[in-house]
């Protein structure tokens, strides 16, 4: 057995142990005793969160401590073993800045989350089980961060997809919700699957999971099997993080409620395969096909997304899709090589992104379950909370210079993909933050400008199925009045994260003496790069006017006077002319379902019903008749008369005696 | 020098004969009396060799087994005789064509 | 002696079971008497590993054979699980005519004691014969079609005729058949092949693998959930067992030589049941069908001679009876609320039945390999070895299903609880106390073996340079 090569300061971290297990003591509380809990369900679930933030922040010394080296892989952070799953298959919790960073996010935003579902789920059914499953995902979401190998990441990984699905089907008597939660579980499968095959790859190299094992040999790999390595993760990543070509089931999984699609599906679960790009950067960096591959997908996804969200209506779609779209920013970052890029996107991200979430949350909550943005309009009048909250998230989204975190981010990335030696990626990055500008600001303006649209007709808006559009999943149980949770539960944490939101991209500001860069000294590999053909400054000014240029598009769409004035026709106008194409969200989800679903269903069908009782069974009975048969025949030989049996007789003993006298014959 | 004034072809030719006369009856006839007759004379066909070899060989053993034959086909022919007689006893006519109770 | 209690309690209370005169019938004392003699054998089993009965000789001519039972390596843990599995399924049934199918389920845990314990050949192939025929009579007795009952008598008998032809051949060839876990058998001569022959289409009709496999999807299908639980559980795992300790620890050469064919059946058993159970719509039949997928892997970790998807294939065989029998138990338990397997009929139950949709939740999230249930562990492991033993292809192969296994479980598992209610379903009431209680032994070691599966692996690293052969041969000492 090779020696094993750990990474980080081994030792015994209670507060690291603590920060694991509470949100899953707070899952199994909740799911046990949820009943019996009622409201205090969603203070506990909250709680367990909070405690768990703090007890993140108190590892922070420990996460940043160097190592005394001891020869090649990144030295930094507190490990922790726990115990051998199998013999080569041991299991640790490995706390660096990598893990720290997403843990703060996980818990940190996780806690003001819960908070606000504390106000938007009140009233619902299952209060309780929906805490129990939010703790759950926690839990499985600082699995995935926390462990020291693959294994124990891949566990994370699938717990995730199966708190993801059990939250978007978390109405499940929906049949929409059970589709998109089972499409979800489905498409992750083919990622878990993926990061399956890695490990089986990792193994047969290292004969050891363990990430210090996978790094320390990176250098050993050949080409090919590297790049076989690399290509089956990033399939993990891709699917998690909804890349291309296994991005459908994302905006499908806008069905669960509001806050799971902050926390799950904007903020943490979906920068998954952010996150082990990142871990795994010591592969990458040896491999420039590996890097070009990711780099290239996440630009696609980033452009795809950031397209096709400007043709959708449901103010949720809208952000799945440019949540899409940023994580391809994120992945195109870390896959070409800026990985501080990457991670700072991802970081700013979960702020921004969650916060618009839980802006339109709040939209949603006091619209009564609307979520078509053709049937809101005028809001700035009656939610100016929401409002601040949606603009400061559109100023960080969009990259509007210094105003917001999302231009220091977005800018490390798209800068970085220039400096790595991708002009291209470079060019798609600059163009869709043009176009993000644009459908962001789309959105706004139409949610928030012009008239109230909530009283008019559907069709003269141009929505042809209104019972489809929008989730008005409990809009029943709405209707009926009940006593709503304080406003302020939800809008508190909306408040909060306009902070970071604001204002945590500075810690970006400064190139390498940034405190971002000093975070991350000891974790990335800091390669010797030539000096960019274009400067940070001028990237800047390009993409802030190519930002300018997509907010003048949306106003002179959607926020001058006669547009704002003529709203319902113009909007009937564009549902109507809505290139199929776009609507269709570029037919991926046919193609998978005729390439796929449809192969295998009918390929069972063929099996079950033809080859099984047909063609196997059909043999099987064909050896029973051809005895049967055979017996027939042997049949008509028995006529019971005495004298066919002493004819036979002879006829048998005449044969006997003729063969041993041509035999006798021969012989002599 | 055989002890023998008639040549052993001679019995073996006369016992092909009498035995094949015997088949034929078996099959031919359709009373069961016959057909106990006939396997009568084909055990006596066997006999005639047993006796007709034991004489040429001058050796015993043809005698004994003479006797065994004439012994077993006493015994079947009690029992053949029997099993005819429930048969006339239950159908009153004795033709075996129409005793086909073995038929598959 | 603990092995022999093992072995003769179950089939001696099942005979008197069977002779009582019945003028009164009694479900409950019946099933009450079933329960405690399951309980009993459970404790029995627990103590028993390593345990040992012999009386030798039992036979001496032509060959040497003894009565020979012992509870060593993995037939503990099969032994163990057949005793839960079969106290989980008494616990919670219903059926009519019950105190005739206690004695069915004793008479079936008996003799399935008796093959997975006996350490002799000759008594191994007598008992594999015997356990079929409780599982004839439950098919002839509750099943749906009679027809099924002939179907699964005359495949697995046609393999226990081979067994036996085998075994006799093998007790003559070497002289004795007490041969089980020891090491130093080595058989030779012409005759090998066919032994080997014999022996593995025995295990394979039983396991089974394509296309051997007709008979399983309308057995499954037809015999009553706690009959079929226990079936699917643990007798489907006597082939497998016998694949190991007999096939490759007396004859790694022939299966060695087999091996490509034996890996291109399991492939094809693999894909053909994921893709068939997906349009299944009888909750049984998918069941049935995601195992031949499920021990086709088993099959193809065997067949691929590494030490590491060996040792995945023991964890699987656990995982895989304690996940195919909750499963349908549950399923089992629905049937028998709702009077319909039909995932057509059947929808949005989980409303009203949430502990009943958790149960059937986590057997099936266990059966499509969620990572930190016992099915992950096992099929991580053997893909593990047999990438390791370089079956690059197959291992890409025997990927492809893990995905169709999410989509046909969730189908299952969504058709039967999510969705609207449907109105004319006669909904009863949620799990009840007694289900509960029999689920979650199951459910309790789904989750412990899969979080911490060190508990059932025999070997220690040192061992990833022994051959499969010695794994195998240290596997049932």
């Amino acid at each position: 057995m090779p020696v094993h090569h750990v990474m980080g300061n081994e030792g015994n971290y209670p507060y690291l142990l603590a920060l694991w297990l509470l949100p899953l003591a707070g899952a199994i509380v909740n799911w046990a005793f949820g009943p019996q809990l009622k409201s205090a369900a969603g203070a506990l679930g909250s709680a367990a969160i909070g405690v768990a933030f703090v007890a993140t922040v108190l590892m922070w010394g420990a996460a940043t401590q160097s190592v005394p080296s001891t020869g090649g892989v990144n030295l930094v952070g507190a490990h922790q073993t726990l115990f051998s799953w199998l013999p080569g298959f041991d299991f640790g919790l490995l706390m660096d800045p990598l893990s720290l960073l997403w843990a703060l996010i996980i818990t940190g935003v996780g806690f003001l989350i819960h908070v606000y579902s504390i106000g938007y789920m009140d009233g619902d059914n299952a209060f309780a089980r929906f805490f129990a499953y939010m703790n759950f995902f926690v839990f499985a979401m600082l699995t995935l961060v926390l462990s020291d190998n693959f294994v124990g990441l891949l566990i994370g990984w699938g717990l995730v997809g199966l708190a993801s699905y059990f939250l978007i089907g978390f109405w499940f008597f929906k049949p929409s919700a059970v589709a998109a939660a089972r499409k979800a579980f489905v498409l992750n499968v083919v990622g878990d699957v993926g990061i399956m095959f890695a490990i089986f790859m990792i193994f047969a190299s290292v004969h050891s999971t363990g990430f210090g094992d996978a790094f320390a040999f990176a250098g050993s790999y050949n080409t090919g099997w590297l790049f076989a390595i690399c290509l089956t993760l990033f399939i993990g990543a891709a699917a998690k993080s909804a890349q291309i070509p296994l991005q459908t089931w994302l905006p499908d999984a806008m069905e669960g409620p509001t806050p799971v699609s902050a926390l799950i599906h904007a903020a943490t679960m979906v920068t998954a395969g952010v996150y082990l790009i990142a871990r795994c950067a010591p592969l990458w960096s040896q491999n420039q096909d590996a890097q070009m591959l990711v780099g290239v997908i996440g630009a696609l996804t980033a452009l795809l997304g950031a397209i096709l969200g400007c043709a959708q209506w449901d103010i949720k779609r809208i952000l799945a899709y440019s949540t899409m779209s940023q994580i391809g920013y994120m992945i195109m970052g870390v896959g070409v090589g800026a990985y501080e890029g990457g991670v700072a996107h991802f970081f700013t991200h979960a702020f921004f992104k969650a916060q618009l979430f839980l802006g339109s949350g709040i939209i949603i909550h006091a619209l009564n379950n609307e979520q078509d943005v053709r049937r809101m309009g005028g809001l700035i009048k009656t939610m100016p909370f929401a409002f601040v909250a949606m603009l400061t998230g559109v100023i960080a989204i969009s990259g509007i210079p210094y105003l917001g975190s999302g231009f220091f981010s977005k800018d490390l990335v798209i800068q970085g993909a220039l400096q790595h030696g991708h002009p291209w990626l470079y060019a798609i990055a600059l163009i869709t933050a043009g176009i993000t500008a644009y459908y962001m600001c789309r959105m706004l303006f139409v949610t928030f400008l012009g008239q109230y649209r909530g009283n008019v007709d559907p069709s003269d808006l141009g929505i042809r199925h209104p019972e489809l559009a929008g989730t008005s999943a409990h809009a029943a149980e709405h209707d009926e009045v009940h006593a709503h949770a304080p406003a302020w539960l939800m809008n508190v944490p909306v408040g909060i994260l306009i902070v970071p939101t604001v204002l945590i991209g500075w810690l970006m500001f400064g190139g390498e003496n940034s405190p971002w860069a000093h975070f991350f000294a000891q974790q990335f590999p800091h390669p010797a790069l030539p000096a960019a053909p274009i400067s940070e400054t001028l990237t800047a000014v390009i993409a802030f006017a190519l930002v300018i240029v997509g907010i003048a598009i949306a106003w002179a769409r959607y926020g001058v006077a006669p547009a704002q004035q003529n709203a319902v026709e113009r909007l009937r106008q564009e549902s109507v002319r809505m290139p199929a194409v776009l609507t269709n969200a570029f037919y991926f989800d046919y193609a998978i379902d005729w390439l796929f679903v449809r192969t295998s269903q009918l390929l069972g069908t063929l099996f079950g019903r033809f080859l099984d009782p047909q063609v196997i069974d059909g043999a099987v009975r064909e050896t029973a008749f051809s005895a049967q048969w055979l017996g027939t025949l042997v049949r008509s030989f028995q006529t019971g008369l005495l004298r066919t049996y002493a004819f036979l007789l002879v006829i048998g003993a005449t044969c006997f005696m003729v063969y041993y006298a041509v035999a006798m014959g021969a012989a002599k | 020098m055989s002890p023998m004034a008639v040549p052993i072809a001679d019995y073996v030719g006369l016992s092909a004969v009498i035995f094949f006369i015997g088949v034929a009856g078996v099959i031919v006839r359709r009373n069961p009396l016959i057909m106990l007759m006939s396997i009568e004379l084909m055990f006596n066909a066997a006999n005639l060799l047993f006796i007709a070899f034991s004489r040429a060989w001058l050796h015993n053993a043809g005698h004994i087994f003479a006797f065994l034959v004439i012994t077993v086909a006493a015994a079947e022919a009690a029992i053949g005789l029997a099993i005819v007689v429930t048969v006339f006893r239950t159908s009153r006519h004795v033709d075996v064509d129409d005793i086909a109770l073995m038929k598959g | 002696m603990i092995v022999l209690a093992l072995v003769l309690l179950p089939i001696l209370a099942g005979i008197i079971m069977l002779l009582i005169p019945a003028r009164e019938e009694n479900p409950v004392l019946a099933k009450g008497a079933g329960t405690v003699i399951a309980l009993i054998e459970f404790a029995l089993a627990l103590g028993a590993r390593d345990s040992e009965f012999s009386l030798r000789p039992w036979l001496s001519r032509p060959f040497e054979s003894s009565f020979h039972f012992g509870a060593t390596g993995i037939s503990f843990w099969i032994v163990l699980l057949l005793a839960v599995v079969t106290f989980s399924a008494i616990l919670a049934m219903s059926v009519p005519r019950q105190r005739q199918f206690v004695a069915q389920m004793l008479l079936l845990e008996g003799t399935m004691m008796g093959v997975f314990l006996a350490k002799d050949l000759l008594l191994f192939a007598l008992f594999w014969d015997l356990m079929l025929l409780p599982v004839f009579f439950g098919l002839l007795g509750w099943g749906e079609h009679p027809a099924t009952a002939w179907r699964y008598f005359i495949y697995n008998f046609a393999g226990g005729l081979a067994l036996l032809l085998a075994t006799a051949t093998f007790g003559v060839l070497f002289g004795s058949t007490d041969v089980i876990g020891r090491t130093d058998v080595h058989v030779v001569g012409s005759w090998v092949p066919w032994i080997f022959i014999g022996f593995a289409f025995a295990f394979l009709v039983k396991t089974p693998v394509w296309p051997l496999h007709t008979w399983m999807p309308p057995t499954y299908s037809n015999t009553p959930p706690p009959m079929v639980a226990v079936v699917s559980a643990v007798q489907s795992k006597a082939g497998l067992y016998g694949l190991i300790v007999i096939c490759m620890a007396f004859m790694p050469d022939y299966l060695k030589a087999y091996a490509g064919v034996l890996i291109v059946l399991g492939v094809i058993s693999l894909l053909y049941g994921a893709v068939v159970s997906l349009v299944q719509n009888d909750t049984k039949r998918i069941v049935a069908y995601s195992s031949l997928s499920h021990l086709g892997l088993i099959v193809v970790a065997i067949c691929s001679f590494n030490a590491i998807a060996l040792q995945g294939a023991l964890i699987y065989i656990i995982a895989h009876g304690l996940f195919s029998a909750g499963m349908f138990l549950t399923l089992g338990y629905v049937e028998a609320r709702e009077d319909t397997r039909s995932l057509v009929r059947l929808g949005g139950l989980g409303a009203v039945n949430p502990k009943l949709a958790g149960a059937l939740c986590i057997t099936s999230l266990a059966a499509l390999g969620l990572p930190g249930l016992a099915g992950f562990v096992g099929e991580i492991v053997i893909l593990t070895g047999v990438f390791q033993a370089g079956f690059i292809w197959v291992t890409i192969l025997a990927l492809i299903p893990i995905v169709i296994a999410a989509a046909y479980m969730l189908r299952l598992f969504q058709g039967v609880m999510n969705g609207p209610e449907v109105e004319d379903l006669p909904v009863r009431r949620d799990l009840t106390w007694l289900e509960g209680i029999a689920l979650a032994p199951i459910v309790l070691a789904l989750v412990v073996l899969g979080v911490n599966p060190h508990a059932l692996t025999t070997f220690d690293p040192a061992q990833y340079n022994a051959t499969q052969t010695q794994v195998a041969q240290g596997v049932a000492r």
